[in-house]
């Protein structure tokens, strides 16, 4: 089963089905003390900034009516087998895990950056080096964002691959960080020469962090791949708790809390997953598993 | 050089001051050692807070090879604020590499670091030196019974420093600042309690002033110590008063006594000629005729009454009352051998009379109180010399001083005599003329008086009279 025609199955008829639904039950829900929603959370992607925290728990709690548990992990690894387990009931995940579990899980909604539901992955290095390719890059100690992560690892694994270089010999040594932002601070200080870093997360760092971000500079920057997705189980996708949850981020540029999350963020609202969203993240998947 | 005398309102203030500079001294190295003992205990609770909490922690990622972990750890140690806060963390490999730093620019992980090793200093080391602003601390770090390798921490001692030098700077300035108020209370103490004696100095006078009594009104009789002082002062001051008019009295006594005993010599030595001088008369009334007799009677009158002349001018110009300040000259003697070779001859005693002076008057030595001085001198010589002795004058131009030896046969100088010529011990009546005098004039010319002998074994008294001199009293 290809990844793309499994999120072609999300469709936007269904979303807004659900979240009609979910406005009629509303008042018996409310008298039946709802349990919480359970959202999964990991600072590879996102930081734990509590203000931010607190809008998102906010308008989403508000919307969907009912309380929000942010259950925040160190891996991406973690948060998906979260769950998977069933131990959360939605989590932002990055699309590289989302596809190597296509077959259990799906995405709800893509967030939007620059207009656009779509990133870049980029290999930085410090900005005072003479450095113009990648492949001035071999024998760098480099810092990788998480395993499971697109940007932070994928892509720059099979970058090496058609570039016909062994990743395990290419960088003298490699360590993960387990953040984008941890990369960032990984090649500024000098621990990695370079780094394989979340494009949006490196722009967005430019505002919050410019002292940080301005210590380094881009070497290598690749195609665009769908943004890190909002994500559920299969099971799950049809439910109203999941439909409530899909009108919520829908309507996060209509509250005060979802604008002030928005505006942390970066981001400018969430879309629906299009069939082709992580077409490109398979590609890269295929490079690497061909590999072997 | 000797170092100049200090009043003790000077003294007092500079030795309190002095006692306080050392006892400040001597407190400031306690305060110091003390403080550097305390903050060297500080960093030491400090850093083994900071090693066990890092190594309570580091292990698993150590194990995992996490390197962010280890870095995030180590970063997030030397981000702390504080006065003494770790500026660097490196964990060490037991191989001597860098296994991971906070700031991995200068230790890049796998860079060989056992100097960095050897250059620490071992926590549990009695001391650190804290004076360079940093200082590395280092600790073998344990992981359930594995030795992960030795974690380095550099801490900003700066502050300590800063401490140190703060409190350097407030000790001088706090022991300057009760120095000079120590010196100044002792300054203000010491001429209190000094005041009373102050003003008898002051009552004193200074050199050759006169004692100034201390008026009755003034007397603070509410302090019975400075009262009987005072008193005593007091009654000091009449004494000597009653005692310099004594001395007045005795001197214009023994003047007189001289004055009296060189008269008997005076009429003698006018009555010897005056017999002849009368028989002279009594031949011009018997021969008036007679050109010869008369020419040779008056030349014998001449003669006879120009001795009489010359014997009168020098015991006037010797005991003139107030005689003009006149510079000595040789003449001053030739009028002491006039005056005093009749009495030696009275006593058939043989007069040695050497006197070497240049020509022309000696500047600075007023002639009448040598005159005083070597004719008073002289007839005390006669006197003990007895009949059929000797005497002498000898005059010497010396450097800078004129020296008069005046030597006499006689027995020597007793006793009470010497008191009264070498010494201002009190006059007893009677004894020596004029030797009370003798010394009095002398001091008052600034020459000193010695005894000895001459170069025949004749006792000689020896006067020594400066030329400089030039404000010679005249008695």
């Amino acid at each position: 089963m290809s990844p793309r025609k499994d999120v072609m199955q999300l469709q936007r008829r269904t979303l807004l089905a659900g979240a009609a639904a979910t406005v009629l039950a509303a008042p018996s829900l409310l008298r039946a003390q709802p349990a919480a929603f359970r959202f999964g959370l990991t600072p590879v992607f996102l930081d734990n900034d509590w203000q931010l925290l607190e809008y998102l728990r906010s308008h989403l709690s508000a919307e969907m009516r009912q309380p929000i548990v942010f259950v925040q992990r160190r891996t991406y690894q973690e948060v998906t087998a979260l769950l998977l387990m069933g131990k959360i009931d939605a989590a932002w995940l990055c699309g590289y895990p989302l596809l190597q579990n296509l077959d259990r899980l799906a995405a709800l909604a893509l967030p939007l950056w620059q207009g656009a539901p779509h990133y870049q992955a980029r290999i930085i290095t410090a900005a005072r080096r003479t450095v113009h390719d990648l492949a001035d890059l071999r024998g760098d100690i480099h810092a990788y964002s998480d395993p499971d992560s697109n940007s932070g690892h994928l892509v720059t694994l099979s970058e090496l691959l058609l570039r016909q270089q062994r990743p395990e010999d290419f960088f003298a040594r490699s360590f993960f960080t387990y953040g984008h932002r941890n990369v960032v601070r990984a090649v500024a200080r000098g621990l990695a020469q370079s780094g394989s870093v979340d494009g949006y997360v490196w722009d967005a760092m430019r505002r919050t962090e410019p002292e940080l971000v301005e210590q380094t500079r881009i070497v290598w920057e690749s195609e665009d791949f769908g943004f890190p997705p909002i994500a559920v189980t299969r099971e799950a996708f049809e439910t109203a708790q999941s439909r409530r949850l899909w009108v919520a981020l829908e309507a996060m540029l209509r509250t005060d809390a979802g604008r002030r999350a928005l505006e942390m963020l970066q981001l400018d609202g969430f879309v629906p997953p299009e069939a082709q969203s992580f077409d490109r993240i398979a590609a890269r998947m295929k490079i690497v598993a061909e590999r072997g | 050089m000797r170092a100049p005398h200090l009043p003790v309102m000077v003294k007092g203030p500079l030795l309190a001051a002095g006692l306080l500079v050392l006892f400040g001294a001597l407190a400031s190295q306690l305060v110091l050692r003390t403080l550097v003992a305390t903050q060297e205990r500080h960093l030491r609770e400090m850093a083994a807070l900071e090693f066990a909490g890092v190594e309570a922690t580091i292990g698993p990622f150590v194990v995992r090879d996490d390197i962010w972990e280890m870095f995030d750890l180590l970063d997030r140690v030397t981000h702390r604020e504080g006065s003494l806060r770790p500026v660097r963390a490196t964990l060490v490999d037991p191989l001597g590499r860098s296994i991971v730093s906070s700031e991995p620019e200068i230790h890049p992980l796998g860079a060989q670091r056992v100097e960095m090793i050897a250059e620490a200093t071992p926590v549990t080391a009695p001391h650190y030196d804290l004076s360079d602003g940093t200082v590395s601390l280092s600790k073998v770090l344990h992981h359930q019974g594995r030795t992960l390798g030795r974690l380095i921490i550099d801490f900003d001692t700066t502050g300590f420093v800063a401490e140190r030098e703060r409190t350097v700077a407030f000790l001088v300035i706090g022991n300057a600042l009760a120095t000079i108020i120590a010196a100044l209370v002792g300054f203000l103490a010491i001429r209190h309690v000094l005041r009373p004696v102050a003003r008898l100095t002051d009552a004193m006078g200074h050199g050759t002033d006169a004692l100034q009594p201390i008026s009755e009104e003034t007397i603070p009789r509410g302090n019975p110590e400075i009262a009987r002082l005072y008193d005593n002062y007091n009654r000091l001051v009449h004494a000597v008063e009653e005692r310099n008019l004594t001395a007045k009295r005795m001197a214009d006594r023994e003047r007189f006594v001289s004055l009296g005993r060189l008269a008997g010599t005076l009429a003698h030595e006018v009555n010897n000629p005056l017999g002849g001088l009368l028989n002279t008369v009594d031949t011009l009334r018997t021969y008036p005729d007679r050109t010869d007799v008369v020419k040779s009677s008056a030349d014998l009158l001449d003669r006879g009454l120009r001795h009489m002349r010359d014997v009168v001018r020098a015991t006037l110009d010797t005991h003139r009352a107030a005689p003009e300040v006149r510079a000595l000259s040789r003449s001053d003697f030739e009028d002491l051998n006039l005056l005093i070779r009749p009495e030696a001859e009275r006593r058939g005693q043989e007069l040695h009379w050497q006197v070497s002076l240049p020509g022309g008057g000696m500047d600075g030595v007023p002639a009448g109180p040598v005159r005083q001085i070597a004719l008073n001198l002289l007839l005390n010589a006669s006197a003990a010399a007895g009949y059929g002795g000797k005497i002498g004058l000898r005059v010497a131009h010396e450097a800078d001083t004129i020296m008069l030896g005046i030597q006499d046969s006689g027995p020597g100088l007793p006793g009470p005599l010497r008191a009264r010529l070498l010494s201002d011990a009190p006059v007893e009546p009677g004894g020596g003329v004029g030797l009370r005098l003798v010394r009095e004039l002398v001091q008052g010319m600034g020459g000193q008086i010695s005894l000895g002998s001459s170069p025949e074994g004749l006792n000689e008294i020896r006067v020594q009279l400066p030329l400089a001199h030039e404000g010679g009293r005249d008695a």
